[in-house]
């Protein structure tokens, strides 16, 4: 995978950050989301709160405590926005004061499904918005000889190709694992179009693998990062998330 | 026990019927204090109209506290008493501001370190040999009682506590002036709405977008034959979504960190604390919620209930944080806004304390139109945040279901 390089390799994109009604010089500028123009990739809206969040999480001086705590914030608004693209069928219901509401009500099935081990990480939040939800587990480590990924274990849903399928995994560098992830499920039996890869930070080359590769496979990030390292790593990102979470 | 103030519980409203300019007026029913002056001498039965709370006497100094120690202080002198302290207090509670009042104990004959906080009443009863001494003082008050005599007096109650005709007056007297007061304010709040419905909210109103997830939430939320767990679940579900978005509207600054990869990032980090407060009951149904966004967020309270006779809302209980006004942002949690009464009078209580509008975030589960421009007709500068736009006046029902009760 080329890594990104150039003059300035690793600045992205600048604006203000804030409510509309604020003016311009009332709002702070920060780094913002790089654009990505595939249909299938939404990108979290970029509030003033949300890099917030990320700032903090992307600081290497940010204590585990507040890592999990402001990581799992991010998650709970990825799994809400990964939420919007499941089916819904109208659904009238009578309220408490007696008007009608005409609503919505949530259809298909749905699974989790975390790429060991920093995936896993990921799963409180899912929980928080889908309470006794299903996930299964995918581990796919790095082969020492290859250096490709290479899939140790994986314990899925039986009924797994009746269900939409949330993957995931915080990190979306050149999306190598995931897309042997995406393998295994498609091999399961689940449809690419069912298949929502939940992601904190993206690379624009880990985007445009996955868009050539499966073109109907929806991709939620947080934010898009400007490239990736002579290492392959996010840049700026946040370092190895699975150790922050839960090692170092 | 002399010169004391004695503050009746919220029950009546305002006198200023809001002028309509482009911002709009909203006086609280505490705007317009009445002050009640009793006075006469030890032993007179002033005591038993009204409740001391209160004194105003100076603190004394070591030589006076211990001659007070031996009876040898002059307690019925007038300069015993601090009428600027006294008159300045009075002066910030006729304006609905809040005011700090000493304290007096009885036992060390001295005024204490620390003070008592006195907000919003809306009737106040000055008690006191000498609270008709100070022509100041007494220029503030809208009634003045004498026990047993005095010239400067409406009315001189001859027998003190015998005299049941001149008790009968004065509580009279109190309960017609807080039914003037709650009609005013009632008045003033209908007043409010006139010719709002065609104008389009203000900028400043943030209703959550009605993405598919929302609505599907939304749905079961207001099903009434949703369960109490799925209730419960879903609203803190949604009230995080809610939270989430109302701090949008915090003031933040740029802050550069660096990262593992040694590379920079040019982030946000919030300006200052943010805190909140919550209108009572239904604002508690947040509280879930936004310990999920801000576990060790601090948390006031007020108390705001709809008068089940009148519909008009009364403020009963308050804490807020001591240093409120400094927090950068102040969250205000309410889980519906039907007429906007009592979503005004929690942003009034807020601005009283020194919180500036433009710190204030207002967010409510639902909200109607009419709520809405009131609301931010009279406070401009706030930002409002509404889960989901409902009929205008719809009762409360949130707080009923979610703490089941």
């Amino acid at each position: 995978m080329a890594s990104a390089s150039g003059s300035h390799p690793h600045v992205g994109p600048t604006q203000c950050v804030g409510p509309d009604y604020r003016s311009e010089s009332q709002k702070p500028i920060a780094t913002v989301s790089t654009e990505v123009k595939y249909e299938t990739v939404t990108t979290l809206p970029q509030t003033p709160q949300l890099i917030a969040l990320l700032t903090k999480i992307r600081d290497k001086n940010t204590e585990r405590a507040d890592f999990i705590f402001y990581s799992n914030r991010i998650i709970r608004l990825l799994v809400e926005e990964g939420l919007n693209h499941l089916p819904v069928v109208e659904h009238t219901v009578t309220t408490p004061v007696g008007r009608n509401y005409a609503g919505l009500m949530f259809q298909g099935k749905i699974c989790g499904v975390s790429i060991m081990r920093a995936g896993e990480a990921m799963e409180q939040g899912l929980r928080d918005c889908c309470r006794s939800v299903r996930i299964g587990k995918i581990l796919i480590q790095r082969d020492e000889e290859t250096s490709q990924p290479k899939l140790f274990y994986d314990k899925l849903p039986e009924d797994i190709a009746d269900r939409w399928v949330l993957l995931l995994d915080p990190m979306f560098a050149t999306g190598g694992s995931a897309i042997m992830a995406v393998e295994v499920l498609k091999s399961r039996g689940v449809p690419e179009e069912r298949i929502l890869f939940l992601n904190l930070i993206a690379s624009p080359e880990g985007i445009a693998n996955f868009a050539t590769k499966f073109p109907r496979l929806r991709v939620v990030t947080a934010f898009v990062d400007q490239g990736l390292d002579s290492k392959n790593y996010i840049v700026p990102g946040l370092g190895d998330f699975g150790d922050r979470f839960y090692t170092m | 026990m002399d010169t004391a103030i004695h503050s009746l519980p919220a029950k009546a409203v305002d006198k200023s019927a809001a002028t309509m300019t482009k911002r709009a007026h909203y006086s609280p029913p505490w705007a317009d204090l009445s002050i009640i002056g009793i006075a006469g001498s030890s032993g007179s039965g002033k005591s038993t109209l009204s409740q001391a709370i209160d004194s105003y006497y100076k603190p004394l100094d070591p030589e006076s506290s211990r001659k007070a120690f031996l009876n040898e202080y002059d307690f019925d002198s007038p300069d015993a008493i601090d009428f600027d302290a006294l008159l300045e207090t009075l002066r910030d509670l006729k304006a609905g501001k809040r005011a700090e009042v000493p304290i007096y104990s009885f036992e060390k004959h001295q005024r204490m370190e620390e003070t008592t906080i006195i907000y919003s009443p809306h009737v106040l009863i000055l008690e006191g040999i000498f609270a008709l001494y100070d022509p100041r003082v007494m220029g503030l008050m809208d009634m003045r009682y004498v026990v047993p005599q005095r010239n400067e007096a409406d009315i001189i109650v001859p027998r003190g506590i015998e005299n049941r005709v001149a008790m009968t007056m004065v509580t009279q007297y109190i309960e017609r002036k807080l039914l003037e007061k709650s009609t005013h304010h009632r008045a003033a709040l209908k007043s409010l709405e006139a010719g709002f419905e065609s104008e389009p909210l203000s900028k400043r109103v943030t209703i959550l977008k009605e993405t598919p997830q929302l609505k599907g939430m939304n749905t079961l939320i207001q099903d009434l034959d949703t369960s109490s767990e799925d209730f419960i679940f879903y609203f803190d579900r949604l009230s995080c979504l809610l939270i989430e978005q109302a701090l949008n509207n915090v003031h933040f600054k740029a802050l550069t960190v660096e990262t593992t990869s040694g590379v920079p990032y040019h982030g946000l980090a919030p300006k200052g604390e943010v805190s909140a407060v919550l209108v009572l009951r239904g604002g508690a149904a947040f509280e879930a919620g936004l310990r999920r966004v801000i576990p060790d967020c601090r948390t006031g309270r007020l108390l705001i209930q709809n008068n089940l006779r009148t519909g008009e809302p009364e403020l009963h209980y308050l804490k807020l944080p001591k240093d409120i006004s400094k927090h950068e942002s102040v969250l205000l949690l309410d889980s519906q806004m039907s007429s906007g009464g009592s979503g005004l009078m929690a942003v009034q209580v807020l601005v009283d304390h020194g919180v500036p509008q433009d710190r204030i975030v207002f967010a409510t589960y639902s909200a109607g139109r009419v709520g809405l421009h009131r609301l931010t007709k009279v406070f401009p500068d706030i930002a409002v945040v509404v889960g989901n736009m409902v009929s205008d006046m719809e009762e409360r029902w949130v707080e009923n279901r979610y703490f089941r009760c």
